[in-house]
């Protein structure tokens, strides 16, 4: 009953607030908070009380299907948190925004969907809510209508409709072959299902469709697009929470239907490592705030997808990973909701996202500064705080997974570099944000003190103060997260109680630190600076705005070949070799970036099936036009003066002769002779046209008989 | 009384038909008066026969065997079901759509007369009774394309009717194969072959059954006789599109469920070279049909490719002979049904209101008549199959029906081209959606109208919410489904 309610509560509240908002604006906002309170209390409420189950019979045929064990009660928690945080943020952030009805409508059916998707106990009723999510949440990207945001908006739908095809296939298939979708029935049936196969197609669309949904590389494309146009409280509830819907269907399946499988865990590995150290990447070369959070997101996605691959990998001995995948997904919900609401903050005073126009902001804000450190250094992994925890997990498995046997060194120096990395972007956003000075308006900055009001700074800080909370009470407070999902993750119990500040541990983490303070110098630093852009030329900034990411991965790929090539030697073939390399490399840094390549070749693709389905689809109107134009020819076209000359232009004339002999003299037009002469016309042409087209009716009656006569006579004696 | 009423549900419409042209009728709230009160009162007698068991009455006899005679069971239910209330709606949007046009008169009675003998069709008892039936929708409702008496419509026309014609004079020759073959022409759930006389001429009856199922896939707009309906669709009034593709088109699906079914039975042609023919053609008609309908940009071309596409998925359901795949299709021929009518009133309603006939003119509409353009998105989602919408549940059992066939190439073939039309259906509809409602800044916004006042908004409003709720409450009827489709295999 409380699973239903919290459910449908915020559906029902989103028609109420609609129709509030109509009346009064502010109490619409109240009410839209209000209601993300009652579901945050309803959470709590849930979350001390027994696991539960649900059932709504009947919809949509098999009905609907909710549990409540302890891994969805600390989502669902953090979920109503997040969303109520938010929402508190958001009567600030889009007071001076159109439409806000249409925001607060959508966000609060997002909610009860998102919730949805969380409590679902087989993916049949998951997969309803996941799309009725991805419709609802498209409205956050699009809320803007500028045409960054309507492009952005349809990759998002674009991504979100063909993964939630590709995922609904892989329902089918899992339907049909293991009689249900049950979540926890599927490891025991799997394990006695005889095809295999099927079973991992069918995983690999639902792997398609929720990794869609996640960031997962290749079909993060819309993730870096979609998170700078929307709404900053929207943007923080799409990487917090609506990413982590992606996770949940692939926990769901990696931990059941492929649960102890390595093969399994092998490819989520790779798919998770790419994107981890593809989305850092990205990260470091962005100049916009949002972007790089966005990009940010990708990379933690990717830390997370690496636990769980590592979860298959390890077998029954997952403990480590488990923990780690788990509470690497709850850190980064709420590293990102502090991060976007800082990002929020800043886009609500200054209406800008470029690292150059809003340099210095942050200066003489404490709150706000205090905020984006506490964010900044618990993505990347600062002892103390609860990023370092979770990382340290995932860590300490890659070793075990090394220890078992596997080569997986180099997967271990890509998570460190990729924690380096994360550090060093995060660095470029504090420095810019808050220790370098704007040009020109830090003046202006420094003077705005009311640059957020009481609900939003409580709020911020509300969710700033979480991060060490949990950090600092690591053993107690992240322990007991990590317990209360083992459950539903099917860990294995941990050998050994993991002394987070062990050196060993703290090895890895210095290790990272390291990397990313010389990726920062060296790599951001000498970068922009031999660019000559970031510091010094200002103006120079402004034309390159839109091209900036590109030049700059361009640039930097060819540095790193070039250097590569110099240590071969500069000879001809060498040369060749590099270029064309640079050439595929750039090619493909635009497939991940841009969607350059990817598009020609669906276009061509389609409009080759498009030609190929007009050509199927006019056969038969070509075949009888053909007919008509041959064997069923029409006569040549009838002259004026047959007409004329015929029986029916006589009996109009004798008929005008009569009729003017009574003193009937018609106008010109409606004698009879033109009378009769339209109407032997209009008979002529409806005979040829009905001819004619009687003739092709006739003529497939006459196929059908002469293929059952050949029939008879030849084939069938 | 029930014989009664079945009769009167063919004789009303008729009669009220007949009498319409001939009356001219000057005070037009009397008529439309009159009009609405037949489609009422056959909506009613509609439910009142849903709840009967079964009815039986012989018209006549025109020798010993050959009979026309009426009997209600299932099948006929649920298509007579969806007539009455599909041609209800619509007649109520027609009030307004035809406005004071000249032949006002003559469309509304050619529209009460295809609704009689589509009645006639439903509660058919034998293939000769049905038979006869198809030909008369035929001809009744050509003049429903032909109402602008345009040379387009009058080509279309034309089309629409040999194209049927031909198609029917396919399925003639099946029928007199059959009356050869079988026991006799009444329709018993599980066929009437009779054995020993097949015995030895399976192979030739095979062909003849092909053929005839392919003739009356004219009316269903299956290939390669589906020609007519993106001709007839574009020039005829919306309300007739929208009966022509929801209700008429499913005439042929009810003749081809009828042959396979009731007269052949589902037994015989399983696992023959016939039944992957059938499913061939029917999988590329879903496929041609969504591509086409997404390379077309005038609104209700794109529709009446959507209905080749959609009715094929119903067909696909049929084909597979599987009681499963067939509840899908039987379920599918509801919810298309609703769902098209939805769409076909909302182009009208930009066609009259805004004057506005190709997709692409339409942004920014979404503030100017936000009630139609909220029905065509839910409409829309509801034709994708995104959950919880109907469209969802009878593509979910339509492709599990499929994946459990046991047909090896057919059986993952044919959920993977519904999902790859799903999304083709994805990238038809919803731009028109996203247009409308996101403009984007350089389009003039189009002012504010009343969208046609409430007899166009309201039926559209209803069937739109019915798409989804049909969705969402499919669990209260899958098992009368279940039933239904079990019970088409004797």
């Amino acid at each position: 009953m409380i699973l239903l309610a919290m459910i449908f509560l915020p559906m029902v509240s989103g028609f109420v607030c609609y129709g509030v908002g109509r009346r009064s604006k502010p109490w619409r906002s109240r009410l839209a908070a209000m209601t993300a309170f009652a579901e945050l209390a309803l959470a709590v409420f849930a979350a001390l009380g027994k696991n539960l189950t649900a059932c709504v019979p009947a919809v949509c045929g098999f009905g609907l299907h909710l549990e409540l064990d302890g891994f969805r009660k600390v989502y669902i928690l953090i979920i109503c948190f997040m969303w109520l945080m938010t929402l508190i943020l958001s009567d600030e952030y889009f007071a001076h925004y159109h439409k806000r009805g249409r925001y607060y409508f959508f966000n609060l059916m997002t909610l009860g969907a998102t919730l949805g998707v969380f409590l679902a106990s087989d993916l049949f009723t998951a997969l309803i809510f996941f799309e009725i999510m991805s419709f609802t949440s498209y409205t956050w990207v699009i809320q803007e209508q500028t045409d960054g945001a309507i492009r952005a908006a349809n990759t998002y739908l674009a991504v979100a409709v063909i993964g939630g095809l590709a995922a609904l296939m892989g329902l089918f298939l899992l339907q049909s072959t293991l009689g249900t979708t049950k979540i926890s029935e599927l490891y025991a049936l799997a394990q006695a299902c005889e095809s295999k196969k099927t079973l991992y197609v069918a995983g690999g669309c639902i792997l398609a469709g929720f990794g869609a949904k996640a960031g997962m590389f290749p079909l993060h494309i819309w993730l870096p697009k979609a998170h700078p146009v929307a709404p900053a409280p929207a943007s923080a509830l799409l990487s917090g929470v609506l990413t982590k819907s992606g996770i949940w269907g692939i926990l769901a399946i990696s931990c059941n239907l492929f649960r102890y499988d390595s093969r399994w865990g092998t490819v989520i590995l790779i798919l998770g490592t790419v994107t981890m150290v593809l989305g850092a990447v990205l990260a470091l070369f962005s100049v916009d705030l949002k972007r790089t959070l966005a990009c940010s997101s990708m990379s933690q996605i990717g830390f997370i997808l690496v636990g769980i691959g590592m979860m298959g990998l390890l077998g029954e001995e997952n403990a480590l990973a488990a923990r780690g995948a788990l509470l690497h997904m709850v850190n980064h919900s709420l590293f990102k909701l502090v991060l976007f609401m800082c990002a929020g903050v800043v886009y609500m005073n200054l209406h800008q996202l470029d690292l150059n126009d809003i340099r210095g902001f942050g200066r003489k804000k404490p709150l706000l500064h205090l905020a984006f450190l506490l964010g900044a250094m618990g993505i990347g992994g600062i002892p103390l705080l609860n990023g370092y925890v979770s990382k340290t997990l995932l860590h300490e498995s890659i070793v075990e997974g090394i220890g078992l046997g596997y080569s997986l060194k180099a997967v271990e120096w890509l998570f460190l570099i990729s924690g380096g990395l994360t550090l060093a972007y995060m660095t470029k956003l504090y420095v810019c944000l808050f220790v370098e000075k704007h040009p020109t308006r830090q003046a202006e900055f420094d003077a705005k003190k009311d640059y957020m009001n009481l609900p939003s700074s409580l709020a911020l800080l509300a969710s700033a103060i979480l991060l060490p909370a949990l950090g600092l009470t690591a053993n107690r407070s992240m322990n007991a997260i990590a317990d209360l999902g083992t459950d539903f993750f099917h860990a294995g119990a941990l050998e050994h109680a993991v002394r987070y500040l062990s050196l060993e541990n703290l090895k890895g983490a210095a290790i990272s630190i390291v990397i990313g303070a010389a990726v920062y110098f060296l790599v951001v630093r000498k970068l922009l600076v031999k660019n000559g852009n970031y510091v010094n030329r200002w103006p120079k900034w402004l034309d390159l705005e839109d091209l900036l990411y590109r030049p700059l991965l361009l640039k930097w790929l060819p540095a790193v070949f070039g250097t590569a090539a110099a240590l071969f030697g500069e000879n001809k073939l060498t040369k060749k070799l590099w270029q064309g390399s640079v050439k595929a490399f750039s090619s493909l840094g635009s497939l991940f970036g841009e969607n350059k390549l990817t598009a020609p070749i669906s276009k061509a693709l389609l409009r080759i099936a498009g030609i190929l389905s007009r050509a199927v689809c006019d056969l038969v109107d070509a075949l009888v036009l053909l007919l008509r134009k041959t064997v069923y020819r029409e006569g040549p076209p009838q002259t004026e003066d047959k007409y004329a000359s015929s029986l029916s232009y006589r009996f109009g004339r004798h008929a005008d002769n009569i009729a003017v002999r009574h003193g009937k003299e018609n106008p010109a037009e409606h004698r009879y002779a033109r009378l009769f002469y339209r109407l032997r016309k209009t008979f002529i042409d409806t005979t040829h046209r009905l001819t004619g087209n009687l003739s092709f009716a006739l003529l497939a009656l006459c196929a059908a008989a002469c293929i059952v006569f050949a029939y008879i006579l030849l084939i069938h004696r | 009384m029930i014989k009664t009423i079945m009769l009167c549900l063919i004789l009303l419409p008729w009669a009220a038909g007949f009498l319409l042209p001939v009356l001219k009728l000057k005070n037009r709230r009397g008529k439309c008066a009159l009009i609405s009160a037949v489609l009422l009162l056959e909506a009613a007698g509609a439910v009142v026969m849903l709840l009967q068991k079964s009815a039986e009455l012989t018209l006549f006899s025109m020798t010993k065997t050959l009979t026309v005679a009426l009997r209600m069971d299932g099948v006929s239910k649920l298509f007579m079901a969806i007539a009455a209330f599909g041609f209800l709606l619509s007649g109520i949007y027609a009030f307004r759509y035809l406005g004071h046009s000249e032949r006002e008169d003559s469309f509304f009675g050619f529209f009460l007369l295809s609704l009689g003998a589509l009645m006639g069709m439903d509660l058919s008892s034998n293939l000769i009774t049905m038979y006869l039936f198809f030909e008369l929708i035929t001809l009744l409702s050509m003049p429903l394309v032909l109402h602008d008496r345009t040379e387009e419509s009058i080509r279309a026309a034309l089309k629409y009717l040999f194209y049927s014609i031909a198609g029917a004079f396919l399925a003639l020759l099946g029928i007199f194969f059959l009356a050869r073959y079988t026991t006799t022409l009444d329709f018993v759930s599980g066929g009437s072959l009779n054995m020993g006389a097949v015995a030895g001429h399976e192979k030739l009856l095979l062909v003849v059954i092909f053929l005839a199922v392919v003739g009356f896939g004219a009316k269903a707009g299956m290939y390669p006789l589906h020609g007519w309906l993106p001709a007839a669709h574009p020039v005829a009034p919306a309300p007739a599109s929208a009966v022509l593709s929801g209700i008429i088109a499913k005439a042929g699906v009810l003749a081809i469920l009828r042959l396979v079914y009731f007269s052949v039975g589902a037994d015989f042609v399983k696992g023959t070279w016939v039944q992957m023919a059938w499913l061939g053609l029917a999988l590329l008609t879903v496929f041609m049909g969504s591509m086409m309908a997404y390379r077309e940009k005038v609104f209700k071309k794109r529709l009446a490719y959507s209905s080749v596409s959609q009715i094929s998925y119903v067909l696909v359901g049929l084909f597979f002979l599987t009681p499963e795949a067939a509840m899908g299709g039987l379920l599918h021929i509801a919810f298309h049904a609703c769902i098209k009518i939805c769409l076909f009133l909302v182009a009208g309603s930009f066609i009259v209101n805004c004057g506005k006939h190709r997709v692409d003119e339409l942004a920014g509409y979404g503030k100017a008549m936000p009630k139609t353009l909220w029905s065509f998105t839910l409409a829309s989602l509801a034709l994708i199959g995104i959950p919880p919408a109907s469209g969802f549940v009878s593509k979910w059992y339509l492709a599990s029906g499929a994946l459990n066939s046991g047909l090896s190439v057919y059986s993952w073939l044919a959920p993977v081209v519904l999902l790859v039309s799903a999304l083709l259906t994805a990238g038809y509809l919803l731009p028109i959606t996203i247009q409308g409602f996101f403009p984007g800044k350089n389009v003039t916004i189009p002012e504010k109208n009343n969208e046609g006042g409430i007899l166009m908004w309201l039926p559209i409003i209803v069937l739109s919410a019915a798409a989804v709720l049909l969705g969402i409450l499919s669990g209260c009827f899958t098992d009368a489904f279940s039933a239904l489709a079990n019970s088409m295999f004797g």
